[in-house]
């Protein structure tokens, strides 16, 4: 079980565009699937392996909770075409909640919390808060998943539906946006200090027909691509204006 | 060559191998791979400026399944050490346009490493299929790899990159007080894009202004 979690880590180094997670969540299962009855030489060893190193995909957060029920069903017999249906059928769930839970959710209230203890005490400070409280969550549900994957087997989906995850989705929906919106002034204010008057007015411009430009032209205008355009064009400009 | 170069080197390679392949524990987030490559430069408050500007065009990405994101890791390695030992604001502008172009860069060569793992999958199909473990090893190993190789590379282009900016970017005062400016309204408004793109429509969006309100209230006050 620990190597599978420990595996989990490193699931999405061989992702690609044809199985996308499929290989790496075969390979973190493997270590779970050596124990059944004769071991490697078991059909259902190679079977499960191949079967899953197919097309699969989920949050890689959630990746061990489906190493842990597919594994469960090989141990519990359950017929391969009923084993490769639930593989199937996780690919959604463990996706999008994986991502609304975390990249929607965790991810940003947290970052934001980190943001904030950085500008009102310090930025290493602010580091160390966001890296403590983003990982406590984000390795408990690796290890939950894993375990409750391992637990209920076939009936995994019944833990995707529980309390906590409910909970967690409808905290994160209010939260997230809640301390992003608390940390974006602050963080204003913080890298604006060193600048003039007549600088931060200019942010401001600059921060409002970006936001515009962004709202108006995505996603075509990625964050990135409007922050080259921006300072392509300043740096000409500051070059013209010497 | 830019002081700690080895030790930048080896940042952005771990940074860039959190953003996918190993961990996604967040090392890889421009605040923490910022604030750490400033002070591996001896300029911490430089990497931390750094790290809190291009930390604001990360909050937009939502890294969703196959979705395409800049390697924002290598990208905050690369500005702090552009910004290291600049006076004041003055390195802020330069250091946020070299670690765009970096992140762009790590965007483009992140698609190529998915490419280069599916065509491994593809001419290892057989010992995949066979459910072949130590094929199935070996196709993930040289997955992982890549992914090191890329992240050294893009680190390696970086810090590269800030060799040259740092000495022949053609700005003076007003022309790098005004790339600066621009950085910071640029940053924020990718920022308050993400913000209202992750709020949607419906009660999340007044929980965001119940937030801007709360943190402008916050910042009169002081």
């Amino acid at each position: 079980m620990l190597t599978t979690w420990v595996r989990t880590l490193i699931v999405q180094a061989s992702w690609n565009y044809d199985r996308m997670v499929g290989i790496g969540v075969a390979y973190a299962m493997e270590p779970l699937l050596r124990d059944l009855p004769g071991g490697k030489t078991n059909g259902r060893y190679a079977a499960a392996l191949k079967r899953v190193a197919g097309f699969f995909n989920a949050h890689p957060y959630l990746t061990g909770m489906a190493a842990g029920a597919l594994a469960r069903v090989e141990y519990d017999g359950v017929p391969e075409a009923q084993a490769d249906r639930l593989r199937r059928a996780l690919i959604g769930p463990l996706g999008s909640v994986g991502d609304q839970l975390i990249w929607a959710g965790w991810l940003p209230l947290s970052m934001a919390v980190g943001l904030i203890v950085a500008v009102l005490a310090s930025v290493p400070a602010g580091v160390v808060a966001f890296l403590i409280l983003y990982n406590v969550v984000h390795l408990g549900l690796r290890s939950w998943g894993l375990a409750a994957g391992w637990r209920a087997g076939v009936g995994v989906a019944g833990e995707l539906a529980g309390r906590v995850i409910h909970g967690g989705l409808r905290f994160g929906a209010a939260a997230a946006p809640f301390s992003l919106g608390v940390a974006l002034p602050l963080v204003a204010s913080w890298l604006l200090q060193d600048f003039g008057d007549s600088e931060r007015v200019g942010a401001a411009v600059v921060g409002s027909l970006g936001l515009l430009l962004a709202r108006v032209l995505a996603p075509t205008l990625s964050g990135v691509r409007l922050g080259l355009l921006f300072l392509g064009a300043a740096i000409l400009a500051g070059w013209l204006w010497q | 060559m830019t002081d700690g170069f080895w030790w930048l080197l080896l940042w952005g390679t771990v940074a860039g191998l959190d953003l996918v392949s190993a961990g996604q524990v967040m090392v890889g987030r421009p605040l923490v791979a910022g604030t750490l490559a400033g002070m591996l430069t001896g300029d911490a408050a430089a990497g931390a400026m750094v790290g809190m500007t291009l930390e604001l065009f990360a909050l937009e990405l939502l890294p969703v399944g196959g979705a395409r994101y800049p390697d924002y890791g290598p990208a905050a390695v690369a500005g702090a050490a552009t910004a290291a030992g600049v006076p004041g604001v003055l390195g802020l502008g330069p250091a946020i346009a070299v670690a765009l172009v970096v992140g762009y860069l790590g965007e483009r060569t992140v698609q190529l490493v998915r490419r280069g793992n599916s065509e491994d999958a593809r001419r290892n199909r057989i010992g995949l299929d066979a459910g072949d473990p130590a094929c199935l090893g070996r196709v993930h190993g040289r997955g992982m790899l890549r992914d090191g190789i890329r992240a050294l590379l893009v680190t390696l282009f970086g810090l590269a990159l800030a060799a040259v900016v740092r000495r022949w970017l053609p700005l003076d005062l007003r022309g790098a007080v005004l790339v600066g400016t621009v950085a910071v309204g640029a940053a924020f408004a990718v920022a308050a894009a993400g913000a209202l793109r992750l709020a949607g429509r419906g009660a999340a969006r007044g929980w965001l202004a119940a937030g801007l309100v709360a943190g402008a209230a916050w910042v009169l006050a002081q």
